[in-house]
């Protein structure tokens, strides 16, 4: 590679790594707590959760209990299970039915409670779990911007990192196995830039490209939609096989009670260990009713095995379906493996810890290329006032994202301790003390300070989080482990993990500046 | 060791086309490469297809975009592929309409 490719290739690195790195930062490390997003939300409420993850029935109990609230006739229904808790995400069409009231032909939507039936609107039932997941793609920026912003900073870090890994392209070899931590501290940096970017490129192009993709496909579906589809929306949609089939409303009641379980477990035992996560009526309760069920195969049987059989309910009959232990379907394959390969939830526990610890990794490579940025330009031939002005940016960078730790230990403290916790709770908590402990480092001044005193606040307060939850729950390990509630034992396990590395990098690791600097 | 600035675009217009060519440039091409792609062959599957490699195509288009020695230039290169992926996808549609 010739000195001018290198240098453009450089160059075109840091600025567009510089400019994305806090929000890439905050998005790597919520990110890193999504994976357990719904370990999280159990945890915060004590519920112990099975670990299938599907809608567990009757699902002709839950149509009763949001009977009583609604009048379902002539709506289509639809009872969706998609994150692993005890909720179900219920939505209410209108009533097909002319002669229905004013409130059945609205659109309902909420989220029901499978063992006691509570329901709750999207702001009661908010969680820490949702908040990090939430953050994780800026969602707390009103929409569209937060989650345009956090796709574009997905995409310029696709950018990032394969500018990056052409400029160590030539010595990817020599410099993979180059480490040099008694040197000074810019190479410190460097080789730990260098070595963890390369270990972890496949990880994070995984996580740019199908990140990229959940947040800006509008960018992709506008012009195919105008260009290729003239407009026809429903066509486009249909072509890709996101939409529902469609059923006439004949608005005739069927008599006696509608019964869908037989139909549920006739699946069930025809396909196996099939989990369904969808059930979509159609026409609830009329002569045409139709029920869609669609789910998916346990990963370690066929990691892609998406399926769905539409019955109408009048007879039972099947109206279409796609069997999962023979769907080679191409569009599954790839709608399937965008988002398993995103949330790396196909192969238990052990991918999602190693797939933490990648993403707490990418945290570290974003902050060593923002101390590799402020160090090479402390140098006599950079004018006094550009330094001082570099030298501020990285104050207030790391300020910015290594307070995040401390805050979000906290805050799982505090979501233990409050009586009650709902959305602007979680607003009005996490953030005043992101900003004030963000505001203490900057005032402080000094990254050493900021770096160490993050590591060890956050550190110990991540050592209380098991512990607070011990004496406010009662839910001990001794007490979780034999009555399998894994959710709250796993974030238990993760916090006692973090505070202890973060101790250990606080007192054992972060003695650099006292040895003695030798050429590397 | 901050990149060479002697390696580097000095002119602010240099700069301006670059990254224009770059973001917008390489965009453009992406999609309509999948667009022309999708007019002739299997166009359900090239379109979910793109889901992934349009992203990574525009992000490869970026960086050939930064390593061109004049930024005007790399525009014309851009809209002229664009011109010629356009005239394919447009031919592709009149010949296999799917609507």
């Amino acid at each position: 590679m010739g000195n001018r490719i290198y240098n453009i290739l450089f160059h075109t690195h840091t600025v567009s790594g510089i400019v994305i790195s806090v929000a890439l930062y905050v998005i790597f490390f919520t990110g890193s707590f999504s994976f357990f997003r719904d370990e999280i939300n159990n945890w915060q409420r004590g519920h112990t959760v099975s670990l299938s993850d599907e809608i567990t029935i009757s699902l002709d109990g839950y149509l009763e209990r949001i009977s009583k609230d609604y009048d379902l006739y002539g709506r289509d229904v639809e009872l969706r299970h998609y994150f692993n808790e005890r909720n179900l995400n219920v939505s209410l069409g209108a009533s097909k039915d002319s002669l229905a009231g004013e409130d059945d032909r609205a659109p309902a939507f909420f989220s029901m409670d499978t063992l006691d039936g509570g329901k709750g609107d999207y702001q009661s039932t908010y969680h820490l779990g949702e908040f990090l997941y939430r953050l994780h793609f800026l969602d707390q920026i009103p929409y569209p911007y937060g989650r345009t912003l956090a796709g574009f900073v997905a995409f310029f870090f696709l950018f990032a990192i394969f500018t990056g890994i052409l400029v160590h392209w030539d010595k990817i070899i020599s410099n993979f196995f180059t480490f040099r931590p008694w040197a000074k501290a810019k190479t410190l940096w460097t080789d730990a830039h260098t070595a963890l970017g390369v270990i972890g490129f496949p990880f994070q192009f995984v996580y740019a490209v199908t990140g990229a993709f959940f947040l800006l496909k509008g960018i992709l579906i506008l012009p195919v939609v105008t260009g290729f589809y003239q407009g026809d929306e429903n066509k486009f949609y249909g072509d890709l096989e996101y939409n529902h089939p469609e059923f006439a409303f004949f608005n005739k009641p069927v008599e006696g009670p509608v019964e869908i379980d037989p139909l549920v477990k006739d699946l069930r035992a025809a396909w196996g260990d099939f989990r369904i996560t969808e059930a979509h009526i159609f026409n609830y309760g009329d002569e045409n009713m139709h029920l869609a069920l669609s789910g998916y195969l346990e990963h370690k049987t066929k990691l892609n095995g998406l399926g769905y059989r539409v019955i109408r309910v009048s007879d039972g009959s099947t109206v279409e379906e796609r069997v999962p232990m023979t769907n080679d379907s191409y569009l599954d394959g790839v709608k399937n493996m965008l988002y398993r390969l995103h949330l790396g939830d196909y192969a238990g526990y052990g991918l999602r810890v190693v797939s933490l610890i990648l993403g707490l990794i990418s945290c570290f490579v974003i902050l060593s290329g923002v101390m590799i940025w402020s160090v090479a330009r402390e140098k006599n031939n950079i004018p006094e006032r550009r330094r001082r002005f570099n030298r501020q940016v990285t104050n207030i960078y790391m300020a910015i994202c290594l307070s995040l730790f401390p805050v979000t230990a906290m805050e799982f403290i505090i979501v233990k301790i409050a009586t009650s916790v709902d959305m602007a709770f979680m607003y009005q908590t996490y953030f005043p003390l992101w900003l004030v402990a963000s505001l203490l480092f900057i005032f402080k001044k000094d990254i050493v300070f900021t770096n160490k005193w993050s590591l060890i606040i956050g550190g110990v307060l991540g050592l209380m989080v098991p512990l607070t939850n011990g004496f406010v729950s009662g839910n001990w390990p001794w007490i979780t482990i034999p009555n399998g509630a894994y959710h709250i034992l796993v974030v238990d396990l993760l916090w006692l993990f973090l505070g202890l590395v973060a101790l250990w990098i606080a007192f054992f690791k972060l003695g650099i500046k006292k040895r003695v600097p030798v050429k590397g | 060791m901050p990149a060479n600035n002697k390696y580097l675009t000095p002119s602010p217009w240099q700069r301006f086309a670059k990254i224009t060519a770059a973001i917008l440039g390489g965009l453009m091409v992406a999609v309509l490469f999948h667009m022309a792609l999708a007019s002739w062959v299997d166009h359900v599957a090239v379109i979910m297809t793109s889901t992934y490699t349009a992203f990574i195509l525009w992000a490869l288009l970026m960086v050939l975009a930064f390593l061109g020695k004049n930024g005007w230039r790399t525009w014309a290169l851009y809209l002229g592929i664009s011109l010629v992926l356009g005239l394919i996808f447009y031919w592709g549609i009149q010949t296999n309409p799917i609507l």
